[in-house]
């Protein structure tokens, strides 16, 4: 079964552990600029926290643009090859989501390798915003969104020991509300 | 070099009035001997001070230190100290930050950067790396803090660079201006803002690449993977990242402690509209944490509807939902997050602005000021838009807003009726937890080295658990047990809330100490450097001046019974805090008016500290 690493944003903290531990183990470190993932943190329009790592695509764009095939995908992994590479920061760019990082005292651009299929900024979140999943469940959250957002949510206060809480539940109507319904 | 790692040895100077910068190289006995954050400041602030020190003079500086463990794969280690003569009290004066600033700090490759003069124009400084620039900030002259690290990211054209700053109560030179960074992360006490705004000192930008020394990286991850592990098992972690500080709301309601109008009662009947609860389930839009911290107490609250729509800010903690909320009988939580976005922005500290506004209501309410004085505000408990004028009043001192920048000890001076009402120690209003139910918190906050905060020492919880009825010896060794191990976190540059709130036990700090600088510490041996920066922080007070009736909690501490909830009659004696007092002094090593004595600034290598303390009995 292949896994992958995916963020939920809207659980980090910013906390930067993620960077820590990566820097630790993959440059050998204390130094969060040598991660091989990046938080962002957006404040205050909007207020997002985002932990930036590869996705391992399996057909990457980094790949298409290093003019000397120093990125191959081994083993589901996208893998920089560093006695190819001419440090062209091709593949820096081409990256969609900015995953591939340089630094001053590294030769070669880097990036996430999975850390041998036990990603360590997975196990070490301590908001459980980065998650090691099989890669069938990806998406598995905007079904759930989905699956909510056609149901007609309501609502409901409570109290439990005294404490004010909510419950949502889903009205059910009759008959589709989407437009392919009808 | 017996330093291994830990330090960059390096600490910057910058003379904002020649406009210059220097790096020097920094000894290693000092290193060691003061350990970093507020350790170096009080030395530094030491060595420069001179008996008549202005706080806002060009002569007085700031120093700002991480310490040697911040930015390291530690739980909780993005801590920095602000150290200067304070401007609030006028005495030794710190403050630390959380966040990320003093991380960025650290990998450019400094341990402290050290700030005297005055610039001639408005200014903040540039630090990227080993380039260090000294830049016009005339244009963002009056902007408030979140604004202008907005702006600065976006003029620098780097999102990710950590910027502190001050608002307009800063360039104005409010006594109770603080420093921001991160998007109101704040060094709030003591008026370190007010500092930098009398140095035209707009900003600090840093952005940094450098790996951080450690001795031992290997040991240091061995004990960090166990620190986490053992944090993320307690059967409160996950309840502290949903509501961190917020959650004491209940706690000190139930306990009786929370202050309310003006700390005359304990007991808030609307706590329950202001409480974790309230601002979990309606107000939370996100968690922040400082950096490489598990617990992630900050909380991100947006206001969604009514007259404060679209409000958005970091916070509030306890301290400032207790001093917006019950303190000044607001029980509306969007109006306490108003208050603290507003305060956030101006750049003043919620606890002393908080404290201020209440003593103002009060005041009004027992006609001690005529409605003239207050520009025609008739303030009442609970009236939310006056108290954001105020807050704008001050920030920008205008009206009677002018007379509370300048603090308690301003307050007095055109109002003396006001003294017995206002509930501060050396000048620093007291902080949110009421101290007559504590012999211990009366204690800790008037012995205090920066006023009444309860940064120092925090026995409350301790004596309130054990019923009041224990020794004073014990009573006096506990407060001096706090005013140690609180203060090592201020030195070591980590944060002491998973020590304090979730057990986290504090000899892991000498595991990680030793790891990091590749000298084998332990804990006492830690323990004994804080407390010889106590004598420091007590030898700079008294050549400021300091005197024994200065150590002596707020007045309604003795005077003014609680009225209602679990300690109503409550109130201390006077003449058992007279005994604790000298009891608190023979076991610090300090003589009966509170000067150290030779042997114990001997003990604590402070020989340097004796001519002077000799001076001030000549006196």
């Amino acid at each position: 079964m292949r896994k992958k690493l995916t963020v939920i944003p809207e659980r980090c903290s910013g906390c930067r552990v993620c960077e820590l531990v990566c820097s630790i183990s993959h440059a050998g470190v204390n130094n969060p600029k040598k991660a091989n993932i990046r938080v962002i943190s957006l404040y205050p329009h909007p207020v997002i926290k985002m932990p930036i790592v590869c996705e391992q695509c399996k057909k990457p764009k980094c790949r298409d643009a290093c003019p000397t095939d120093a990125i191959v995908v081994t083993d589901g992994v996208v893998t920089i090859l560093e006695d190819r590479c001419v440090s062209c920061h091709a593949c820096v760019g081409a990256c969609p989501i900015g995953a591939i990082f340089v630094h001053e005292d590294i030769e070669t651009p880097f990036k996430c390798d999975m850390c041998s299929g036990k990603p360590k900024c997975a196990a070490a979140c301590p908001k459980k915003a980065i998650l090691y999943v099989p890669e069938h469940t990806l998406g598995q959250a905007h079904r759930l969104a989905s699956a909510l957002q056609y149901a007609n949510m309501q609502e409901v206060e409570y109290y439990e020991h005294g404490v004010k809480k909510k419950l949502r539940y889903a009205e059910i109507e009759t008959g589709g509300t989407r437009g392919d319904y009808k | 070099m017996i330093i291994k790692g830990g330090y960059f040895m390096k600490v910057l100077h910058v003379d904002l009035t020649e406009c210059k910068t220097h790096v020097e190289e920094v000894d290693e006995e000092f290193a060691l001997k003061y350990i970093g954050g507020r350790g170096w400041g009080a030395r530094l602030v030491w060595e420069n001070m001179k008996e008549d020190t202005d706080p806002l003079s060009p002569e007085n500086i700031i120093v700002i230190a991480p310490g040697p463990l911040s930015g390291l794969y530690l739980p909780s280690s993005g801590k920095t100290s602000f150290c200067s003569i304070s401007p609030t009290t006028g005495i030794y004066g710190d403050s630390n930050i959380g966040g990320m600033f003093g991380v960025e700090l650290r990998q450019a490759g400094f341990d402290a950067v050290v700030i005297k003069g005055k610039a001639p124009e408005l200014s903040y400084l540039w630090i990227d790396d080993d380039d260090i620039q000294l830049k016009s900030a005339e244009k963002y002259a009056g902007m408030g803090s979140i604004e202008t690290e907005h702006l600065l990211r976006e003029d620098i054209g780097d999102e990710t660079v950590k910027v502190a700053s001050i608002g307009p109560a800063g360039e104005k030179l409010a006594r109770m201006a603080c420093i921001t960074a991160d998007w109101g992360r704040n060094a709030g006490r003591t008026g370190m803002g007010a500092v930098l705004g009398s140095k035209n000192l707009k900003a600090i930008a840093i952005r940094g690449t450098k790996d951080l020394p450690v001795a031992d990286l290997p040991r240091l991850t061995l004990a960090s993977n166990k620190a986490y592990k053992k944090l993320s098992r307690h059967n409160l972690f996950e309840f502290w990242q949903r509501q961190g500080l917020m959650s004491v709301i209940d706690y000190a309601n139930t306990a009786g402690i929370i202050p309310t109008h003006n700390f005359k009662d304990t007991h808030f009947e609307e706590a329950e509209k202001i409480n974790g609860d309230v601002m979990e389930l309606e107000y939370k839009i996100g968690d922040t944490a400082c950096f490489g911290c598990p617990m992630a107490c900050g909380n991100v609250n947006l206001v969604k509807d009514g007259k404060y729509a679209g409000t958005v800010i970091e916070g509030p903690e306890y301290e400032t939902a207790a001093m917006f909320g019950s303190n000044v009988g607001i029980s509306d939580f969007s109006a306490i997050l108003r208050a603290n976005y507003l305060c956030d922005e101006y750049g003043i500290d919620t606890i002393t602005a908080g404290s201020l506004i209440s003593v103002m209501i009060e005041a009004y309410e027992k006609d001690l000021v005529t409605l003239e004085e207050l520009d025609g505000m008739a303030l009442t408990w609970g009236d939310d838009e006056s108290i954001m004028e105020m807050i704008r009043k001050i920030a920008f001192r205008e009206g009677v807003g002018d007379t509370l920048a300048e603090g308690a000890y301003g307050v007095i001076k055109r109002w003396p009726q006001l003294a017995p009402i206002i509930n501060h120690v050396k000048g620093l209003d007291q902080s949110a937890y009421d101290a007559r139910v504590a012999m211990t918190m009366a204690l800790g906050y008037a012995t205090s080295d920066i006023g009444a905060h309860h940064a120092r020492a925090w026995p409350i919880a301790k004596e309130l658990e054990m019923g009041a009825n224990w020794d004073l010896n014990d009573k006096a060794d506990l407060v001096i047990y706090h005013q140690t191990v609180r203060p090592l976190f201020d030195m070591l540059g980590v944060c002491r809330l998973p020590w304090i709130e979730l057990g986290f036990d504090e000899n892991t700090y000498a595991e990680f100490y030793s790891a990091t600088v590749g000298i084998e510490f332990t804990l006492e041996e830690l323990l004994k450097l804080s407390n010889d920066v106590y004598n420091l922080t007590r030898a700079i007070n008294i050549r400021l001046g300091l005197v024994r009736s200065d150590d002596r909690p707020p007045d309604r501490v003795f005077n003014d019974p609680i009225k209602t909830g679990p300690h109503a009659g409550k109130v201390l004696n006077r003449d058992e805090f007279r005994e604790i007092l000298d009891i608190y002094y023979q076991r610090r090593g300090w003589d009966i008016d509170g000067i150290p004595t030779d042997e114990t600034l001997k003990a604590s290598d402070l020989e340097d500290a004796i001519e002077y303390m000799v001076q001030r009995k000549a006196k």
